[in-house]
Order: structure tokens, then C-alpha cells, then sequence
């Protein structure tokens, strides 16, 4: 091949190429405008040579670009642009007529100089890739990962739900169990306690006829013969008879007080997991707090000091025993914050006498003055595993629960504290139970927020 | 890029350089003395003009340090440029030179004031983030081809440079480089800072070629040492 | 007459890049240091007519010699030769009494020309 040869193949290369290709002096004049160009621009070889590319395409970006340009005259190195960042120099159709999804061919453009033999930079060059194809694929990848990004991110919270609610549940149901315990010891207890008590009485009407009968004998003692007399006498004296009469009284008197206390304390843990009567009932929500109260009273004795601050509202209708979970874990953290010593005040509202009309809520307060709540903190507290306290005393759950019974039942759980100074919990129930009470209840806690698809995608092929 | 052997360009031009790469054998094991010390002095001279020709495109006086140049475990690379850069939040991007010398340059650019310099640079008023995007490509383009270049030039080498591409903007000085994207292990890398201060803008390259292109530019620099 | 010269470079690289580019035809004999301080040693023992001086130094760089050269009267002709070649390097140099600003890298070429224009070469 001859040079002649050479150079007409590269002409042709350059005409024929799917790339556009054009070249400028330093006065930004066309010299060179390739076939693709022209296809593209609508503007032929003849029209442009000689005309400043400005002037030509007033649409261009022309600061930028002339600053672009003269810095490849200037340095002698290669410039590039990608459609990543400027979709396109020109503003040309792109090639998917039909199928398109963009307004205007995506290009690559590179910027060469070209030097001439003493080393001056006399023309650049700038070539334009037609990128639309590749924008297209990366445009559906972004959407496609946007998507995915998203599902994930659901499936994540998904399974943070799952989590708490598994946590929750496990939480009631042990305390759930826990009750039914008890009312089986305390049922087991009842009856011994009763004939005990039964009993008891029995005795104590036996001691009475005896003492009766002792003291008749007593009355006849100058009646009997003086060494007769002298031996009970000295008998009377060594048994101490009359300690005996005076404390067998104060014995039986106690032992039946004894006997009083067990019963109440087995009465109010039956009333406190009503496993009885678990649906629900209208309430006395003072009587909640006292039997509750004697529940946890342990725990409290020590340290606290209670005052009743008590208005008598109106019976609400709720679930008993999980109000009475709910008191139990406010006056259990209460007593927690409170430290060596301190009060807690049990309140309950609105007097009826001062409403107008029927009381359509009632609430109740636990308000302790132990260590308070700090403002970052009491954004979290009712967030499951949240806890300040060491292992082994608190898992964090105590509120959580809580505020899923209150919400069950169409109240509301309200805190005010300052640190150093105290907390306040205070519940506010409706008295009667609301639609939204009863869609909330009837479902369990975890299908209310999980719909029964997003389980099953949930515990899918890929395990959750 | 860069066009090798003899296919002719039009009628009395030549693309920039045109001297066909050495080729590589046998790795050695470092630079000799001699030849580290060209080496310095070609950066030197490269990073010199490389700061005459940004201050005349962007017409702001630039402020160069001395290059530094070492062999690094490419290991050490991420903390190496942590070094260099410091705490601050950085944008960065990399682009690659071949041909006689192979290699990659990152550019680490600080905060600075983008929309001053992107008036500089010819854009209008405040920079979206495509447009941030692209004055950071372009801004390691310039002093890529500008320092490499510069080098290459004096040692009488062809280089050509790939289109630069974004490694991120706002990122973590340490995350520039991740030592498991790293695939060589031992790199020669020259570090040069440029601040134009008018701008509060530095800028930090840092050129990087695996070990096993050290006998091309040991080649490279015996034949500059020859003439001296 | 014989002239001295003194070349000033921290690089062995650059100085017998300059040694090389000196005019083959000039009479002169040349001596080298490769910092501020070695400079001003040579100078202040009185045998430099012609200084080549880096600006970039680690003990002392080209500024401080200048400096230090014009309270010591300066007597003798400073070329800079410098790789910083933009016009606020020239002008701080000139300014503190350099004769002439020659970019790196150094040739035959530009040395000659500069040496002639200052009539140090005729
Ligand atoms: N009356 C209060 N005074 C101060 N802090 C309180 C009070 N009630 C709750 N808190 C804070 O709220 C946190 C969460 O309480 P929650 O009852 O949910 O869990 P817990 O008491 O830590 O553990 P448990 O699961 O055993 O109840 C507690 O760790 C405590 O920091
Ligand atoms: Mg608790």
C-alpha cells in the first residue's frame, strides 16, 4: 500500500465511522466534520467548514466549552466528557426511535490535540460516542436497585417487627403463666386455709367451754380438803394459768388475723390474673391498684411510702388482668427509681361529681419522686429492649408491653418527668370500649402491623 | 489513547508524542540511587511546568510542594494517603496513563470554594452536582496529563491517558483507596500538592505504577542519565 | 580571564544537567554546592564571579541566599534556574537582585543566550 492508498482508507474511516468526529482551529472554525455529523446535526461538511462552532450551535454550553478547549490548545492533553455528568454536548435524536426512554443521544466526547511538527497545538479534535444503549441499561439497573434497595429495607424493618413482637409475646405469656401459677398455688391453698380457719373457730369455742369449765371448779375450790387445795393451788402456779387464759385470747385473735391475710392475698391474686374471668368486664380501677398493689408490696415495703390520692371515677370496661400488668410494671419501676426511700402517689380521675354529663375517660397516675427520666430517654422508653437498668433486673420490656395493652384498649400512656425530681406515668382509658379498641384487640399484636403477605415474604424460600 | 508506530495523522501533524513503549522483562528490585535521583528532579521540573500551565488556564497562582517519591507496600497505600491528605473530607478521582509508563493518578481534591473555581472553569453560578462532578474529573484530566505528562515528556516517553472516572465526592480521606481493590503489591508512587490559593483549594496527585513497570522507567531514566 | 562559576542545586541530577549546558567555548572553572549555606561559604571566600542558584532547598533555598547576597553587597552575577517558572517566582527573584530567570529544564540554548545578554559571555 502506497501512502495514497493509507490516507484514503483513513478518510474513509473517519467519514464512516459511528462516531461523530469534527475538528477546530483556535478560533474555534470547523475544519474537519464527519459523516455521522452531518447525519446528525442535519448540517453538511460544505456549510460548516470555516463557521465558528458557536455561532453555529448557539445551544452549546459556551463558556464552559470554550475554557474546555482552550486549555487542550493550552496543555496539549486530552480532555474527556462522560454522559454520566453531561448527558450530551450535542443535542442530537438518539437511535432508539421506538423504544426510546431518553430525550436526546447520551454521548462520550474526547477532546485530542494535535500538534504540528515544532510541537504547537494547531487543532482539536473532538470525537462524540453515541452512549444512549448504555445509559438506557444503567438507567433500568438504578430503578432495578432502587427497588431492590427498597424491599430489603422493608424486609428489615419487617424483621425488626418480627423480632419485637416475638419478644412481646413471649413477655405476656410468661407473665401470663406466671399468674396462672399462682392462682393454682392460691387455690391450693384455700382449702387448707378454710378448714384451718373452720377449725380454728372450733377451737377457739373448746377453749372457751374449758376455761368456762375451769373457772367453775375454781369457784368450788375452798370446798375441797386443805392439802387437795393447797396441790392445785401450787399446780395453778407453777402452769401460770393466768398468762395461759389472758394469751391464749391474744393467740387465737392473731392466728385468725394470720389466717384473714392469707385469704385476702390469695383473693387479690386471683383478682390480678382473673384467670377466671379473662375477657372483658367492667373494672374498678382502684381495686386494681390495691390488689396490685399487695402484689408487688415486697418489693415496695422497704422503701416506699404510698399515698392514695383516689377520686372514684367510674368502672371502666377493659381486660383486668392486663390493666393489672400494666400498674404492676408502673409501680415495679416506680419503686426502681426511687432508690433507697421515697413516696409514690397512686391518683385516679376525674371525680364524676365535678363532670358535666358522663365521664367518657378515666385515667390513673403512678408518680414517683425517685431519679426522673432524662428528655433523650424519654423519646425511647417505650421502645422494646430499651433499658437503663443492670442485666438481670430490667429487659427493657416492661413499657413496651404496656403501652401495646393501653393501645389495645384505645387509651393512651402519658409520662412527664425531670430528672432529679420525679416521674409520672398516667393511663387514660376510655370507660366504654371503642371500635378502634376492639379492631386493635381482636387481632394479635403482630398481624395489626404485618399483613399476612409480608409474612409469608417474610419466612420465604430464602429463611428469615 | 495515544497513537503508536507509524500510521501517519494528516499532513503535518503528530498526535502528542510518539516513541513506541519499552518492553518489560525481568521486575527489578527498586531504583538505584542514580536513578531515583533523576527521577526527583524530572518531577521536579514536571510538576513546575504542570503549575505554570494550570496557572495560565485558570489564570490563579498555584503553590506547589516538592514532589515526594517512594515505593510503598500498596498495603500501606490507603494510610499512606491519608497521610498526605489529612482528616478533612475529600472528593477524589482516578484516571490512567499507558504506553511507555503505565500507571494510575488519583486526584484528591479538599473542600475549597467549588463555586469560585467553577466560575474559573466556565461554569454559571452555583454548581449542581453533575457539574461538581465533572470540574473534579476534569480538574484530575488537567493535572493528570499535565504532571504525567510532563514526566513523560522530558524522559522522551509516549504516554496516553484514559478518560478520568469518579471514585466519589465527600468522602472519608481513608476511603479513597481500599487495600482489596488494590491488585499489585508494591507501587511507586510520586505525591504532589497543588493549592491555588485564592481558592483555598489543594489538590493532592498522586501518581501510582505497579512494581513490575519499574524496568520501563528504570529503562526510560538510564537513557536521560546517559545524555546528561 | 578565567571566570568561576557556582553551581547551586540540592539534585547532583540538576547540577550536571547545568554543568552540561554551560558553553563548551567559555573559560571558566566550576565549583558546586548543594545548599543556601554551602553557597554563601563559596561566596564570602571571594571566588564566585557567576552563580547558577536552584530556588528549591531544604537548608536555606535560593530566596534566602538573595537575600543574604544583597546585605553582602553582592558582587557577583546570579542566574536563577528555578522549576517553578511562574511570573510571581520571576518577579520575587529579579526583585531580590537574581540578573536573569532560566526555566528548567536547562539547554545549551537558552544558558548561551542569557549569559550573552548580561555581556558575562561575548
Ligand atoms: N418511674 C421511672 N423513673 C425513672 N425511670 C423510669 C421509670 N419508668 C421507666 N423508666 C426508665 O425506662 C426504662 C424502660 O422501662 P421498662 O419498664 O420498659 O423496662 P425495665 O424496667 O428496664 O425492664 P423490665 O422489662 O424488667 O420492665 C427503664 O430502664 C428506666 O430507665
Ligand atoms: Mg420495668
Amino acid at each position: 500500500m502506497d501512502e495514497n492508498t493509507d490516507l484514503k482508507l483513513l478518510g474513509f474511516i473517519v467519514e464512516r465511522l459511528e462516531v461523530g468526529i469534527l475538528a477546530i482551529d483556535p478560533q474555534f472554525r470547523v475544519v474537519l466534520w464527519n459523516r455521522f455529523m452531518e447525519t446528525h446535526s442535519g448540517r453538511d461538511l460544505d456549510s460548516m467548514r470555516g463557521q465558528c462552532l458557536f455561532e453555529s450551535f448557539p445551544e452549546l454550553p459556551e463558556r464552559w466549552l470554550r475554557r474546555k478547549i482552550e486549555s487542550v490548545f493550552e496543555l496539549g492533553n486530552y480532555s474527556f466528557t462522560s454522559w454520566e455528568q453531561r448527558p450530551y454536548l450535542f443535542r442530537f435524536q438518539h437511535n432508539r426511535p421506538i423504544t426510546g426512554g431518553v430525550d436526546a443521544m447520551r454521548q462520550n466526547c474526547t477532546f485530542l490535540p494535535l500538534r504540528d511538527a515544532s510541537g504547537v497545538v494547531r487543532l482539536v479534535v473532538l470525537t462524540l460516542s453515541d452512549y444512549t444503549d448504555t445509559a438506557l441499561i444503567q438507567q433500568k439497573l438504578t430503578a432495578a436497585m432502587a427497588v431492590s434497595d427498597e424491599e430489603r429495607r422493608k424486609q428489615r424493618a419487617l424483621l425488626r417487627r418480627l423480632q419485637d413482637a416475638k419478644a412481646q409475646l413471649f413477655q405476656s405469656e410468661k407473665l401470663a403463666s406466671i399468674g396462672q401459677l399462682a392462682a393454682g398455688v392460691a387455690h391450693e391453698i384455700n382449702n387448707p386455709v378454710g378448714f384451718v380457719t373452720s377449725n380454728l373457730g372450733s377451737l377457739e369455742r373448746y377453749l372457751i367451754d374449758l376455761t368456762t369449765l375451769i373457772e367453775s371448779y375454781a369457784s368450788h375450790a375452798d370446798q375441797l380438803p386443805p392439802a387437795a387445795a393447797e396441790a392445785v393451788r401450787r399446780q395453778r402456779e407453777k402452769l401460770d394459768y393466768d398468762f395461759i387464759r389472758e394469751d391464749l385470747g391474744a393467740l387465737i385473735r392473731e392466728s385468725r388475723e394470720g389466717l384473714d391475710h392469707i385469704r385476702r392475698i390469695i383473693l387479690d391474686l386471683k383478682d390480678f390474673t382473673r384467670v377466671d374471668q379473662s375477657g372483658w368486664q367492667l373494672a374498678d380501677l382502684e381495686k386494681a391498684f390495691d390488689s396490685t398493689l399487695n402484689v408487688v408490696w415486697n418489693e415496695l415495703k422497704y422503701k416506699a411510702t404510698i399515698v392514695k390520692d383516689y377520686r372514684h371515677p367510674p368502672q371502666v370496661e377493659c381486660i383486668p388482668g392486663q390493666i393489672n400488668q400494666v400498674l404492676m410494671n408502673l409501680l415495679v419501676n416506680a419503686g426502681h427509681a426511687l432508690g433507697e426511700k421515697g413516696e409514690i402517689t397512686l391518683r385516679t380521675g376525674p371525680d364524676p361529681s365535678e363532670v358535666t354529663g358522663a365521664v367518657a375517660e378515666v385515667w390513673v397516675e403512678v408518680e414517683d419522686d425517685g431519679c426522673g427520666i432524662s428528655v433523650e430517654h424519654q423519646k425511647r422508653i417505650f421502645d422494646p429492649f430499651f433499658t437503663t437498668k443492670p442485666v438481670g433486673q430490667g429487659t427493657g420490656l416492661g413499657l413496651s408491653v404496656s403501652y401495646n395493652i393501653i393501645r389495645r384498649h384505645g387509651g393512651r400512656i402519658d409520662v412527664r418527668s425531670t430528672v432529679g425530681v420525679g416521674t409520672c406515668f398516667r393511663l387514660t382509658l376510655p370507660v366504654q370500649r371503642s371500635e378502634v379498641a376492639d379492631a386493635v384487640s381482636e387481632s394479635p399484636d403482630l398481624a395489626a402491623e404485618v399483613t399476612p403477605e409480608e409474612l409469608l415474604a417474610l419466612e420465604g424460600p430464602d429463611g428469615a | 489513547m495515544s497513537t503508536a508506530g507509524a500510521s501517519p495523522a494528516p499532513a503535518g501533524f503528530a498526535a502528542a508524542g510518539s516513541a513506541a513503549p519499552a518492553s518489560a522483562t525481568t521486575a527489578p528490585a527498586n531504583l538505584s540511587e542514580d536513578q531515583t535521583a533523576a527521577l526527583q528532579e524530572i518531577a521536579n521540573i514536571g510538576m513546575g511546568q504542570a503549575g505554570d500551565s494550570i496557572a495560565r488556564i485558570w489564570k490563579q497562582f498555584v503553590a506547589l510542594s516538592v514532589p515526594r517519591i517512594a515505593l510503598v507496600e500498596s498495603g500501606r497505600i490507603p494510610t499512606l494517603i491519608h497521610h498526605f491528605v489529612g482528616d478533612a473530607r475529600v472528593s477524589a478521582a482516578r484516571q490512567a496513563f499507558h504506553g511507555a509508563m503505565r500507571g494510575e493518578v488519583l486526584v484528591v481534591i479538599g473542600r475549597g470554594n467549588r463555586d469560585q473555581l467553577g466560575e474559573l472553569m466556565g461554569y454559571d453560578g452555583q454548581l449542581d452536582l453533575g457539574e461538581e462532578q465533572e470540574m473534579l474529573l476534569d480538574i484530575a484530566n488537567v493535572l493528570g496529563g499535565a504532571c504525567i505528562g510532563g514526566i513523560a515528556r522530558q524522559l522522551g516517553a509516549d504516554v496516553g491517558f484514559s478518560a478520568p472516572s469518579l471514585i466519589g465526592t465527600d468522602l472519608d480521606s481513608h476511603a479513597v483507596v481500599r487495600p482489596e481493590e488494590l491488585c499489585v503489591s508494591t507501587a511507586l508512587c510520586v505525591e504532589v500538592c497543588f493549592t491555588i490559593e485564592s481558592n483555598q483549594l489543594s489538590a493532592h496527585l498522586i501518581a501510582l505504577m505497579p512494581r513490575e513497570e519499574l524496568v520501563n522507567l528504570a529503562q526510560l531514566l538510564d537513557r536521560f542519565l546517559c545524555n546528561l | 580571564m578565567t571566570v568561576s562559576v557556582l553551581v547551586v542545586d540540592d539534585s547532583p541530577i540538576a547540577r550536571k544537567m547545568l554543568r552540561k549546558a554551560l558553553p563548551v567555548d567559555w573559560d571558566i572553572t566550576v565549583q558546586e554546592a548543594c545548599n543556601g549555606e554551602e553557597a554563601m561559604t563559596h561566596y564570602r571566600a571571594g571566588k564566585v564571579d557567576v552563580m547558577f542558584l536552584d530556588l528549591t532547598m531544604p537548608t536555606m533555598d535560593g530566596f534566602e541566599v538573595l537575600a543574604a547576597l544583597q546585605k553582602e553587597d553582592l558582587n557577583c552575577f546570579v542566574i536563577v534556574v528555578s522549576a517553578d517558572v511562574q511570573p510571581q517566582a520571576r518577579e520575587r527573584a529579579l526583585g531580590l537582585g537574581a540578573i536573569a530567570f532560566v526555566a528548567k529544564p536547562v539547554n545549551a540554548e537558552s544558558v548561551r543566550t542569557v549569559l550573552r545578554e548580561y555581556g558575562v559571555l561575548v
